[in-house]
């Protein structure tokens, strides 16, 4: 694969370009699901191929071939030269400075998960499914996953980088319904489980079979819940929703493609501006965001993004004012400071983009989470997404959670349905009171960070608390 | 455009390969009793610029094999499924081994379905596309290279008097179905599409074109028209929050319906009771004015004869003049529905079929109104909404969803479009949005639906514009523009 690489950045130079890296990625990846005692998915897929990015007079150009070999690298090297040439370039691009690195990476893991057959797989779905079983729960699905990916880079100032991500997780649901309402539960987090860059013994410790039989038992009462109040109240929010809230109101709005505006036309930009940097007052002094490419377990842990540079942990924000950005090394050149490190690119066949990695909100003194509704007299606990949404430059959101308990003088108190809240980014981050301490803090992962034109898919992690919030807009779905 | 693009009859090769005969020959290689291989070819371009500069222009040329293996006996079967794109005889072998090792992971299923003969509508062997009059492949777009689709994108940039921002696309897809139940599936598609967002600081507007030829899709026109919109959203006002009379634009409103499809017009979503049309098939659930189908058919769509199980596909009645009439489905689904239900030919590719099955080519009926200020003169007071931005399901069985208004916001006033308005959160229940209707436009366009993950499939919702009495409106977002 190496010596693929090498020939498609040969290939790109003669051909004109003034920089040319190039991707050799292998990935396979294994998904089981269950559902109501039946396997209805059991596959198992591998992709390969070859992405050659180049610089021609100062314009990008990107082109994937499904063929890892030496024919698919030259005819790569070539269209992406010949897209550049055609698409024009305004001048010399500057990208941060950055030496002839070398290395490789790779996943620690004790328990390769493809050394556990389909068949084991499809079991454990069915064992821990079988937990869900509720008077209530019409639908109880389960469903494990698996990926090993290895990616080799090589560019044309000397990086050559060569590593292997192995990542796993699972998750269930339960599904309640009635003549009117339809309910789902889910563990350890919402849409697909909780996965983790970690061998299978990840998979064996999420506890599915355990928890199950408490799953199937909040759904179906969340068929005989009430509905959720509506007014402005103190809430507090589990780990599971801060991650994601993490994620959409401070990951996105940090990344300097949006602040700077080329993902415009999809993802949106940001409330924020590179003059920002060290002085605006994100949230209070109890948030502290930092980005960690080297969390152990990370989805978005690496040695070295998909342009060479080394993975690195860096603040955010500290004690509430935004100290950092996530870039590119034409993004940080275009900012004048820091040398990138975040761009990530989706398989063989995607442009690398300015991408969280491990997105952390840090653990603060407020204890566990019965200390911190212990200091709420009348408000409300979130607990795992249902709905997100938040408009294009980050600012107002709405969030729905699958559950919800009404919190009286310190107490958490019945169950509640079809909670969501609302806000606006800076407004809300600055009511945070109070965050979980390290005992509570939890790492989660998301593999479905939708961005870029095509599309690409990102694996993500946030790690977080959970954490009480001062006079937040609660609202209802109905 | 010739249905086959001129290509000999029962080969339709994309970027040169020809799916159907890698379909046949990897279940050749399977040499199973029972077992399906569906083959999508892609070569795709897409010229993505900001700022005015083509900045992130991607090519790729990819071919996957995905092969589903069943073992057993009906009512004892084991499925699993494989895939790749290593199409080399090494990598079929490969794929034939996975696919064999996942079928024998698996438990045995009493409602897996044994693999379907072929359905009516096409002679078993005749590659869909073949067939005289199959509409949306064009010779033409499929040739447009690297440096092409880049004039075209640039043709966007040079019409456009603020700065752009979005991409021009083009690509040719193959897809095949063959089973050893004897399916011989094909058809090849183009699609092209150009997304505009003028903006400046403080100052956004959209526009899009789609069709399944190049040639009918016009960058220059969609940039005009995008910064004619901007130019109007300087100086946006913040609107009380509350429920509106409203316009919502066809690239609002078909993103709304899309996004209603995936639970609501889905047979999955009826039988699991996600769908807002659970229970109410039959009756009426919308207002009168409104009729809307999945017709993959349609010409001025993107026209698809087959779905992932080789299936034709079928024009489904979704709702007409506000009554609930059906859904969509594929195999698995209509089976468990029972009552003689059969596949409407919506299937997913077997990996993804837990999805169940996926409206791909929403279309709304048009109205009478001449003109999208004559649905402003039917809101009388209200809001003017041209798209949306971040939708997600608040609650999929109501019908309930949230998001933001994006590059073109308007108040209502007197009949006539008013004053720029900031992005506006809204939540609504999309049945009582549409359980009012105060006017759909004659013309519709075709809104494109794909984002472009993964495999390429475009898809796309025709529609008018449309008129309702319940906006709601719960809360606003930052200004227009940068």
């Amino acid at each position: 694969m190496r010596d693929l690489a090498q020939l498609a950045v040969e290939a790109a130079l003669a051909a004109g370009a003034s920089y040319a890296d190039a991707r050799a990625v292998t990935r396979r990846s294994q998904s089981v699901g269950s559902r109501n005692g039946r396997i209805e998915t059991l596959d198992d897929s591998e992709s390969e191929g070859i992405g050659v990015r180049v610089l021609v007079n100062g314009a990008w150009g990107f082109a994937a071939d499904r063929r890892l070999d030496p024919t698919g690298a030259r005819a790569a090297a070539s269209r992406a030269t010949a897209f550049a040439r055609a698409a024009g370039g305004r001048g010399l691009k500057e990208l941060a400075p950055l030496g002839a690195v070398s290395g490789s990476y790779a996943t620690p893991f004790t328990i390769d998960p493809f050394s556990i057959s389909l068949a084991e797989k499809a079991a454990l779905c069915l064992a821990a499914e079988r937990g869900l079983a509720h008077a209530g729960v019409a639908i109880a699905q389960a469903s494990l996953r698996a990926l090993r990916e290895r990616r080799v880079l090589v560019t044309s100032e000397g990086v050559v980088t060569d590593q292997e991500i192995v990542e796993c997780g699972g998750g269930i649901d339960a599904t309640a319904t009635s003549d009117d309402l339809h309910q789902v539960r889910s563990y350890p987090s919402a849409h697909g489980g909780l996965s983790a860059q970690a061998g299978w013994e990840h998979v064996l410790a999420l506890g599915l079979e355990r928890e199950a039989p408490r799953i199937g038992e909040e759904a179906a009462a969340l068929l005989q819940a009430p509905v959720a109040p509506s007014g402005v109240m103190d809430v507090v929010i589990d780990s599971e929703q801060m991650a994601l809230q993490v994620h959409e109101s401070v990951g996105h709005a940090v990344e300097l493609d949006r602040i700077y505006g080329t993902e415009a036309s999809y993802a949106g930009t940001s409330f924020l501006h590179p003059r920002d940097l060290g002085t605006l007052q994100y949230g209070s002094a109890a948030m502290n965001v930092t980005s960690d490419a080297t969390t152990p377990g990370g989805l978005g842990s690496f040695g070295f993004d998909d342009e060479g540079v080394p993975g690195a942990r860096q603040p955010i924000v500290a004690e509430g004012v935004l100290r950092g950005f996530l870039a590119s090394r034409e993004t940080a050149a275009q900012l004048g400071s820091g040398s990138g490190g975040t761009m990530r690119a989706d398989g063989w066949s995607r442009m690398p983009l300015v991408r969280m990695t491990n997105l952390h909100l840090e653990p603060g003194d407020g204890g566990s989470l019965d200390e911190l509704v212990d200091g709420v007299k009348d408000g409300i606990l979130f607990a795992t997404n249902r709905s997100w949404s938040i408009d294009d430059k980050r600012l107002n959101f709405q969030f729905g959670t699958q559950v919800a308990w009404e919190i009286k003088d310190g107490r958490r108190g019945r169950l509640l349905r079809d909670a969501t809240y609302t806000g606006v980014t800076p407004r809300f981050w600055g009511a945070l009171d109070a965050v979980g301490s390290a005992d509570e803090w939890r790492l989660y992962g998301l593999t479905n960070c939708g961005k870029g034109q095509p599309g690409q898919s990102a694996h993500v992690s946030h790690g977080a608390a959970p954490a009480r919030f001062r006079g937040i807009q609660v609202g209802t779905t109905t | 455009m010739t249905a086959g693009g001129g290509a000999p009859r029962g080969r339709l090769t994309v970027a040169g390969l020809d799916p159907l005969e890698i379909a046949v020959a990897a279940l050749a290689a399977a040499g199973e009793e029972q077992a399906e291989a569906v083959v999508q070819v892609e070569s795709s371009g897409l010229a993505r610029f900001a700022a005015s500069e083509i900045h992130q222009p991607t090519l790729i040329e990819n071919a996957t094999v995905e092969l589903r293996v069943l073992h057993g006996k009906p009512g004892a079967l084991r499925a699993g499924t494989a895939s790749t794109n290593r199409l080399d005889e090494r990598g079929i072998a490969d794929l034939v081994r996975r696919a064999r090792d996942a079928a024998a992971g698996a438990t045995p299923d009493p409602e897996l379905q044994p693999l379907a003969a072929p359905a009516g509508g096409a002679p078993a062997g005749a590659p869909a596309a073949a067939l005289p009059g199959a509409p949306g492949w064009d010779a033409a777009t499929a040739a447009l290279d690297g440096a092409a689709q880049a004039r075209l994108a640039l043709a966007a940039i040079d019409a456009a008097t603020l700065p752009v921002y979005g991409f021009f696309t083009a690509g040719a897809t193959g897809l095949a179905v063959a089973s050893t139940a004897g399916v011989r599936a094909a058809q090849r598609t183009t699609d092209a599409t150009a997304r505009i967002i003028a903006a400046t600081e403080g100052a956004s507007g959209y526009a899009e074109r789609t069709a399944w030829a190049a040639a009918r899709v016009d960058p220059a026109a969609a940039a005009r028209e995008a910064c004619a919109r901007a130019e109007r959203t300087r100086g946006a006002t913040v609107p009380d929050v509350g429920v509106y009379r409203a316009v919502l634009e066809p690239y609002a409103l078909g993103e709304l319906l899309q996004w209603l499809a995936f639970d609501s017009f889905s047979g999955l979503g009826l039988l699991d009771g996600s769908s807002c049309l659970t229970g109410k098939l039959g009756s009426r659930c919308l207002d009168p004015q409104v009729t809307i189908h999945d017709d993959a058919l349609d010409p001025e769509g993107l026209p698809r004869a087959i779905d992932f199980e080789g299936t034709p596909k079928q024009r489904v009645a979704i709702v007409e003049q506000g009554i609930a009439r059906g859904v969509v489905w594929d195999t698995a689904t209509a089976a468990r529905a029972g009552a003689g239900q059969a596949t409407t030919g919506h299937a997913l590719p077997a990996a993804s079929r837990a999805y169940g099955p996926f409206s791909s080519a929403v279309a709304v009926a048009p109205g009478e109104a001449a003109s999208l200020d004559e649905l402003a003169e039917a809101v009388g007071d209200g809001i003017h909404v041209t798209r949306f931005h971040y939708l997600s399901i608040v609650s999929a069985r109501e019908g309930i969803i949230t998001g933001t208004t994006r590059d073109g916001t308007f108040r209502i006033r007197g009949g006539r479009v008013a004053e720029p308005l900031v992005n506006l959160r809204f939540t609504v229940s999309v049945p009582e949005l549409l359980g009012e209707v105060l006017g759909l436009t004659r013309e519709r366009l075709l809104t494109s639906q794909s984002d472009f993950y993964d495999d390429r499939f475009a898809y796309a919702a025709l529609v008018p514009a449309l008129a309702t009495a319940r906006f709601t409106v719960t809360g606003t977002g930052g200004g227009p523009g940068l």
